[in-house]
């Protein structure tokens, strides 16, 4: 490991490594979630829904194969599975059920609804249970072992219309949950970025250090280190969620989810890059802020406001979820800050085309650079100036 | 003897404030020079500018015939600046064997450990930096400032803060690098050390030579005076 970068990365990740604050900082946050899980699922309970309510305008239909259902039940249907099934397609159910012959023995029912777009976690479902739970005289035998036990699987059909997926939320999944690590990124690092790169000049190091290695070695040597802790500090906060996300698969609400999951590689990808130039273009800002000041706490006086413009975009989330962008939306993907989380959004809910994709990545990616070049260049000039550079704006009258 | 650094019609200013004003001068490659002057004269000014620290607003400041840069270099320097700091969250061990890496050492830990035996530090290995006292972590610094055995040792009032016994140490240490070839840029207001060191010196005021060359040429110009007694006429007035 000759090269300097190196040598300075291993210097910082090992002796963040070594910190028990670095461990503390980063375990709380899956504990606290484990903590919370450990509660909700202990004193928690799956009561079943006994007086469902059914919007006005909706319209619900269920056919009883297994007769199950007392005669004067509502909503139930003369039609078949299929009858049922082209009148959602046709627009004149809106939710319908099917309880098969086999209800008993299988514990399934089916649910047939046409896909709304946003909708990952529907949960019309359950309807069906507070139905049984309520109508299922017909069979006490099934109500005890089932319906008021709520105890059965609801198999959730999305149905497409002209072959259209519209699981717009589905397909949002993972490349959001990438979007949260970058959120997680920036609200877990930010201090860390501008302690490192304050450090050498509050402790007054800058002088010495700046004659064993370049100012640029030692800023980009120090973006690695803290993105390599950036990663040890996901994967010890993902890997944990993922076990417990593993183990309880069975569980109705998180296989609900698992479900729900559409793979979108397109925009996986897309927001993979767009991560990796946000990430960098993260800590050019934090490590150019840094280089300005010359303590941490000046530092964050400046950081501030950066990082509630890098998370602008999520305060207009709800803009985000329509199919055509509006001017607020276009603003926020190219204004630089508020770039990457703004397109992340964009590319997760399949409204990023790949034009607009290049031209986003493209601005990131010279921001970003533009960024760690300043931090190089302010550091260089900056690093033995142990007061905090003053902006000052000079008026000339003519 | 040929030249290890070369200042020539070197000008500094910040903002409207004119720091060094027209500087020239040479240190030999293997001598102890004497850079000299009160508070503000322009002496830590002129070596940050010669390290590429600072870029001057005139002049060439040149080490081995080139501008000083840390990527491009063939002359190994040790720099003690005046602004003495360390990572003080650090052990002592773990910074000696950073900056030893830094500078290309290949066996820093043992490197380490020896200097730190040599200045009664070895128990103090493992301890973190702020546990020990200002002469302590001074003693640190200079073991990472010629752990990689420099060619040019620029040494920014090493014995400031320093009790008898560890200047007598400091002067050993530098006596026995000056043996090996190395040349010395010594910045001192001690003028004691300056008189048994240095081959040469140069004397600033606000930014001016006012005394350069030998000890004994510069004592010859001032009348045979004590360099104390220099030092006291130039910044008493005297000379103007």
């Amino acid at each position: 490991m000759n090269s300097p970068i190196l040598k300075v990365a291993k210097f910082e990740v090992v002796r963040q490594l070594k910190k028990p604050s670095f461990w503390a900082s980063i375990l709380l946050m899956p504990l606290l979630i484990g903590f919370i899980y450990f509660i909700s699922f202990t004193f928690g309970s799956e009561e079943v829904n006994t007086n469902p309510t059914i919007d006005e305008n909706t319209t619900l239909a269920i056919t009883d194969d297994a007769g199950i259902l007392a005669a004067n039940t509502p909503y139930v249907i003369n039609g078949n599975k299929e009858y049922g099934i082209e009148h959602v397609k046709s627009g004149e159910f809106d939710l319908y059920f099917y309880i098969p012959s086999d209800f008993v023995e299988s514990k399934k029912a089916e649910f047939y609804h046409v896909s709304e777009g946003l909708d990952l976690f529907n949960f019309d479902a359950n309807i069906l249970k507070g139905i049984l739970a309520q109508n299922a005289a017909a069979r006490v035998d099934a109500v005890d072992v089932i319906s008021l036990t709520g105890n059965f699987e609801i198999v959730d059909n999305k149905l497409t219309i002209n072959g259209e997926d519209e699981n717009a939320l589905g397909k949002a999944v993972i490349p959001i949950s990438i979007l949260v690590v970058f959120f997680m990124f920036i609200t877990l690092f930010g201090n860390r970025f501008l302690m490192a790169t304050v450090e050498e000049k509050e402790n007054r190091v800058s002088e010495m250090i700046l004659t064993a290695v370049t100012a640029k070695h030692l800023i980009i040597g120090k973006i690695i280190a803290m993105m390599t802790l950036g990663a040890v500090q996901v994967v010890t906060f993902v890997v944990p969620v993922l076990a417990l996300v593993f183990l309880n698969r069975d569980n109705q609400f998180i296989s609900m989810i698992l479900d729900s999951i559409v793979i979108d590689p397109v925009a996986i990808t897309m927001n993979i890059i767009l991560f990796i130039a946000a990430v960098l273009f993260f800590a050019g800002t934090c490590t150019f802020v840094g280089s300005l000041v010359s303590t941490a706490r000046d530092a964050s006086s400046f950081i501030g406001p950066a990082i509630i413009a890098i998370v602008f975009p999520l305060y207009f989330m709800q803009l985000f979820f329509a199919s055509e962008p509006n001017a607020i939306v276009y603003f926020l993907t190219y204004f630089p800050l508020s770039a990457p989380i703004a397109l992340m959004m964009r590319s997760g809910f399949g409204t990023l085309g790949g034009v607009e994709f290049t031209i986003g990545l493209i601005e990131v990616s010279i921001m970003a650079a533009i960024m760690i070049r300043l931090a190089i260049k302010t550091f260089q000039k900056n690093a033995i100036n142990f007061e905090t550079v003053k902006l000052r704006l000079r008026l000339h009258k003519k | 003897m040929s030249n290890i650094v070369e200042v020539k019609n070197f000008k500094m200013k910040f903002g409207d404030k004119t720091v060094i004003r027209d500087l020239s001068f040479d240190v030999k490659k293997g001598e102890i020079f004497g850079l000299l002057g009160a508070n503000g004269s322009g002496k830590t000014t002129t070596i940050r500018a010669l390290l590429g620290l600072y870029e001057p607003t005139a002049g060439e400041l040149l080490v081995d015939g080139k501008k000083y840069d840390a990527e491009d270099t063939d002359v190994v320097i040790g720099y003690l600046p005046e602004e003495r700091g360390l990572y003080r969250k650090e052990k002592v061990i773990d910074t000696m064997v950073y900056f030893g890496e830094l500078k290309g050492l290949k066996n820093p830990l043992e490197w380490s450990l020896k200097y730190l035996k040599r200045v009664d530090l070895l128990d103090k290995a493992d301890e973190k930096l702020e546990k020990l006292s200002g002469g302590q972590q001074q003693k640190v610094q200079l073991g990472i400032t010629i752990m990689n055995n420099p060619k040019l040792l620029i040494l920014d009032e090493p014995t400031k803060g320093f009790d008898p016994m560890n200047r007598r140490l400091l002067m050993e240490i530098i006596d026995e690098l000056y043996q090996k070839g190395t040349a010395v840029i010594l910045i001192t207001h001690y003028m004691d050390e300056v008189e048994k060191l240095c081959d040469r010196a140069l004397l600033l005021k606000d930014g001016k030579a006012k005394a350069y060359g030998t000890i004994k040429d510069i004592k010859k110009e001032f009348n045979n005076k004590s360099l104390d007694q220099i030092f006291i006429d130039i910044y008493g007035g005297k000379d103007e």
